[in-house]
C-alpha cells in the first residue's frame, strides 16, 4: 500500500519562505512548477502552453513514467523531481500547478504558498474540513493567489447563467437539481495489474485515504456553483451512496445522493452514478420565474408561462355561462425550445482555456482569481460534510462542523 | 444499399457475431482465454470502433475507456464544429494577432502544413471557407453562387498560415482563414489511440473511425493482420482489394462520401485548393502507410493531384502503397495501383462468397 511518505517521496526538507515575487508585466514569461502530471495535470499543462509567455520549468511526481509523459507535453527536457521539496527550492518559479490525490492538496498547496508560490490547485480544495481551513489560512497568511481549478467557473455559459440569476431574470431560485451521471467504471489502465501499490497509486479515486470520491471529483464543480448562486454554504446535508455495481475492491462509492439544504429553504439535490449517463453532466436551475440547464457545452434557458390576474366582468362569465371543449390548452407541458444561452465571440473559449488564462493573468497583474480562496474553502466544506452525511447516515448541521476561518 | 453503408456492414458484421453483446463484470473471460471484444464511440461527426483482445472484460472496459477519452480530448481540442476548441479559438483569433498554443497542436499544425508543402496545395487544411461555401459544413452541400465563391478562394491558401516554432505561435496573414481538420483529424485520432492502447499493454487491436481510417495493431492471434476489404463504388458485391494491416495504417478517400448533383455533375466534398471546387473524375482513393495521421491526409492529397502526380508525392513515404479508382462513371472506372500489398480483384470478388468462407 503506497503510504504518505512514499508518495511524498524520500527526502526531507525545510521549507523556508522566500519573498514574495514583484509585479509582473503583462508581456513577462510566468514560469511555472507542477506537483502531479498525472492525466488531469497533463490535461491542464497542455491548457497552460496555450496561454502566451507559460512555461513549465519543473515538474515532480512519485511516478516516474509521467516524466517522460509530461516532457512530450512540454516539448522539452523539463527538469524533473521525485521529492516537491526540492522542486520547490528552484529560484525560477513564478507558480506551482498542484493535481495531485485530494489528500495530499492541503501539503503541497501549503508548501508552494510558503515558498512564496501563487498557487494553481486542483479540485477539491482540500479532503477535510480542518484541511480546507488551514488552507484558506494559508493563503491569506501568504498573501499569494489561490486560484481552485475548476474550470466551470469560467465557462462563458456558466457565468451568463449566474448574471442572469443575480439580475433576478429566473425570479426567486428555490432548487438546483445537479448530475454527473457516466457510464464506465472510472478507472484508469494500471501497467500491472497485480501491483496493489500501483492499482493505489493510479486509482487514487478509488481509494478512501486519498479521495473523495464522486462527489469530490465530480460534484465540486455543481456544488461551487450552487454556494454562488444561493451565496452561502449549506446549513444540513443528508445523503446516501454506496459500491453497489463496480464491486471491484474499491473503497469510494459507485454512486452517491446529495440533498444540501440552504438558508431559507433553498435545496440542492447532486446524483453521481456510474451505470448510466443519459443525464450525463446537467445543473438544472429552478427559479420562481424560469429555469436554466447548463451543461459542459453550453447552456439553455426557459421562462415560466405568464400568469396574470384580471377583472372579468360578471355577465361574461355568470350570465353567459362558459362553453366546454376537450382540451385545456393551459395545462399542457409543453416549455418551448428554450433561448440557447448566446456566448459573443470576444468571450468564447473552452472552460479551462479561460481558467488558465485568467490565473496566469491575475499573476502579471496582481488581481484576485475568480475562484479564489473563499470559493474554495465554501465548495471544500461542502463537499466534506457531504461525505460525512453519505458516510454516517446522518443529518450534518453545517454549523456544529464548519466556520470560515478569521 | 450505397457503397459507403456497404463498406461499414463489411468491417462491423463479423465482428457483432464474434462479440458478446454485453459483457459482464466478472474476472475473465470463460476458459480464461483473451476474447475479441469491440466497441463504439461516436466523435468528429462519424463512429470509432475499436476492437482488441482482452484478457477480461474489466481490461476491455479501461481500454476502452483510455481509447475513447482520447478521441474526446482530441475532439474537444480539433474540431471546428465546437466553438470552445483549441482550433476554433485559433481560427477566431489567429487572423489579428499570433495565438500561442500547446507543443501538440502547433506540431499536428506543422504536420498539417508539411503535407500541403509536399503536395504543392494538393492537401490544405485552409479549405473550411471552401467547405461552407459549397455547403459541406453542416450540410450535404449546394452550388455557390459567384461572389460567394469568389470571397471563399480568396479566404485560402496553407501559405497563409505562418507557425513560429520559437513562441510556438499560429497567425493567418488574411482574414476569413479557417482551418478544417476533416483531411486530418480521424487520422490523427487514430494513431494517438493505437499509441496509448500499445503502451498500456494491448498487443492486437484495430481502431476504425468511421470505415475510412483504420489501424491494424499487431494481428489476431494465429493470422497475418487484420483483413480489411477495400470496396469497389457503385457494385454493392464486390471488393476491389483485400489487404491485411498490421501495424500499418489504411485510409480511402471517395467521392460517394458526401456529394450532390446539379444538370448531370456530380460534386463531391472533397475540394481542389488549388481551384476552389470539388475534384472531378476520380472516384476513390486508398492509402496505406504506417502512420494513420499520414494515411488520412495522403488519401485526400492523392485524390486531389491523381495517380501521376500522386506517386510523385507518396515516393516520399517509406512502406507506402496507393489505389486510384480513376472515372466519373463507378462503371467505366480505371483502377491505377502503386506498391499495393494486396490481390486487385479485377472482376470484383464476390462478397457473399467471403462472407460465407468468414462464417465458416
Amino acid at each position: 500500500m503506497m503510504n504518505r511518505r512514499e508518495f511524498l517521496g524520500a527526502t526531507a526538507g525545510t521549507l523556508a519562505a522566500s519573498a514574495l515575487s514583484p509585479a509582473m508585466a503583462a508581456s513577462d514569461r510566468v514560469n511555472l512548477g507542477v506537483i502531479g502530471p498525472g492525466s488531469r495535470g497533463q490535461g491542464v499543462m497542455r491548457t497552460f502552453l496555450r496561454v502566451p509567455g507559460v512555461r513549465f520549468t519543473a515538474l515532480c511526481d512519485v511516478y516516474e513514467p509521467r516524466f517522460a509523459e509530461a516532457r512530450k507535453i512540454t516539448g522539452e527536457q523539463t527538469p524533473v523531481y521525485k521529492d516537491f521539496r526540492q522542486m520547490l527550492d528552484r529560484k525560477d518559479i513564478d507558480a506551482i500547478m498542484v493535481a495531485t490525490p485530494l489528500s495530499f492538496h492541503e501539503e503541497h498547496v501549503i508548501a508552494a504558498l510558503e515558498s512564496g508560490r501563487h498557487v494553481y490547485g486542483e479540485k477539491d480544495m482540500a479532503k477535510t474540513v480542518a484541511a480546507c481551513d488551514r488552507v484558506y489560512q494559508s493563503v491569506k497568511k501568504t498573501g499569494k493567489l489561490y486560484q481552485l481549478g475548476t474550470q466551470y467557473h469560467y465557462a462563458p455559459w456558466f457565468m451568463q447563467a449566474l448574471e442572469r440569476i443575480r439580475a433576478g431574470k429566473l425570479g426567486d431560485i428555490t432548487h438546483i437539481y445537479a448530475y454527473w451521471h457516466r457510464n464506465n467504471d472510472w478507472r484508469r489502465p494500471v501497467p500491472d495489474p497485480h501491483d496493489q501499490a500501483l492499482e493505489r497509486l493510479i486509482n487514487w479515486r478509488m481509494y478512501r485515504q486519498y479521495s473523495g470520491g464522486l462527489l469530490a471529483e465530480l460534484g465540486t464543480h455543481q456544488i461551487l456553483f450552487a454556494t454562488e448562486v444561493f451565496g452561502s454554504i449549506p446549513e444540513s446535508a443528508i445523503g446516501t451512496g454506496g459500491i453497489d455495481y463496480w464491486k471491484d475492491g474499491r473503497e469510494t462509492c459507485d454512486n452517491v445522493q446529495v440533498t444540501y439544504r440552504f438558508p431559507g429553504g433553498k435545496t440542492m439535490f447532486f446524483s453521481s452514478i456510474t451505470t448510466n449517463r443519459f443525464v450525463g453532466m446537467q445543473i438544472q436551475v429552478f427559479g420562481t420565474g424560469g429555469s436554466i440547464i447548463l451543461t459542459e457545452g453550453g447552456g439553455t434557458a426557459y421562462y415560466e408561462l405568464a400568469s396574470q390576474n384580471s377583472a372579468v366582468p360578471q355577465k361574461l362569465v355568470v350570465e353567459r355561462g362558459i362553453t366546454t371543449t376537450a382540451s385545456f390548452r393551459a395545462e399542457m407541458p409543453y416549455r418551448g425550445p428554450g433561448e440557447p444561452l448566446k456566448i459573443p465571440d470576444d468571450q468564447q473559449g473552452s472552460p479551462d482555456f479561460l481558467a488558465c488564462q485568467s490565473f496566469i493573468d491575475c499573476i502579471r497583474n496582481n488581481r484576485r482569481p475568480g475562484a479564489d480562496e473563499l470559493l474554495g474553502w465554501n465548495s471544500g466544506v461542502t463537499v466534506a460534510l457531504g461525505n460525512q452525511a453519505v458516510d454516517t447516515g446522518q443529518k450534518i448541521v453545517f454549523a456544529e462542523h464548519a466556520k470560515l476561518p478569521v | 444499399m450505397n457503397c459507403a453503408r456497404y463498406f461499414y456492414l463489411l468491417f462491423h458484421l463479423p465482428l457483432i457475431f464474434a462479440t458478446s453483446p454485453l459483457l459482464g463484470q466478472g474476472q475473465a473471460f470463460p476458459n480464461h482465454n483473451s476474447q475479441l471484444v469491440s466497441a463504439s464511440h461516436q466523435a468528429m461527426g462519424t463512429i470509432f470502433t475499436v476492437y482488441l483482445y482482452a484478457d477480461s472484460p474489466k481490461s476491455a472496459a479501461t481500454y476502452f475507456d483510455v481509447a475513447f477519452g482520447e478521441i474526446d480530448r482530441l475532439d474537444a481540442t480539433l474540431s471546428n464544429y465546437r466553438s470552445t476548441s483549441e482550433l476554433s479559438r485559433i481560427n477566431r483569433l489567429a487572423g489579428r494577432s499570433p495565438v500561442t498554443t500547446d507543443p501538440e497542436v502547433f506540431t499536428f499544425l506543422q504536420r498539417a502544413m508539411g503535407y500541403s508543402l509536399q503536395s504543392d496545395g494538393a492537401f490544405d487544411m485552409t479549405v473550411g471557407s471552401l467547405m461552407r461555401a459549397w455547403g459541406f459544413f453542416r450540410g450535404e452541400g449546394r452550388y455557390p453562387d459567384t461572389q460567394e465563391l469568389k470571397r471563399a478562394r480568396g479566404a485560402i491558401g496553407w501559405q497563409h498560415v505562418v507557425l513560429d516554432a520559437k513562441e510556438r505561435t499560429v497567425r493567418f496573414t488574411i482574414s476569413g482563414i479557417e482551418l478544417d481538420p476533416g483531411g486530418i483529424g480521424k487520422g490523427y485520432a487514430v494513431e494517438r489511440v493505437a499509441e496509448l492502447l500499445r503502451e498500456a499493454g494491448v498487443r492486437s487491436g484495430m481502431i476504425n473511425a468511421g470505415s475510412s481510417t483504420i489501424y491494424g495493431l499487431g494481428a489476431p492471434p494465429g493470422t497475418k493482420g487484420w483483413t480489411v476489404h477495400v470496396p469497389r463504388p457503385g457494385h454493392d458485391r464486390e471488393s476491389l482489394s483485400t489487404v491485411m494491416l498490421r501495424d500499418q495504417a489504411l485510409s480511402t478517400s471517395g467521392s460517394y462520401e458526401k456529394f450532390f448533383r446539379l444538370n448531370g455533375t456530380t460534386y463531391c466534398h472533397i475540394m481542389d485548393p488549388r481551384t476552389g471546387l470539388p475534384v472531378q473524375a476520380m472516384l476513390q482513393t486508398t492509402v496505406i502507410t504506417p502512420s494513420a495521421t499520414d494515411s488520412d491526409a495522403l488519401s485526400t492529397a492523392i485524390f486531389v493531384l491523381g495517380p501521376d502526380r500522386g506517386k510523385k508525392l507518396l515516393d516520399s513515404y517509406p512502406k507506402t502503397g496507393a489505389l486510384w479508382l480513376q472515372g466519373k462513371d463507378p462503371y467505366a472506372s480505371k483502377t491505377i495501383s502503386w506498391h499495393w500489398p494486396g490481390d486487385l480483384n479485377s472482376s470484383g470478388k464476390r462478397v457473399r462468397e467471403f462472407w460465407q468462407a468468414t462464417m465458416r
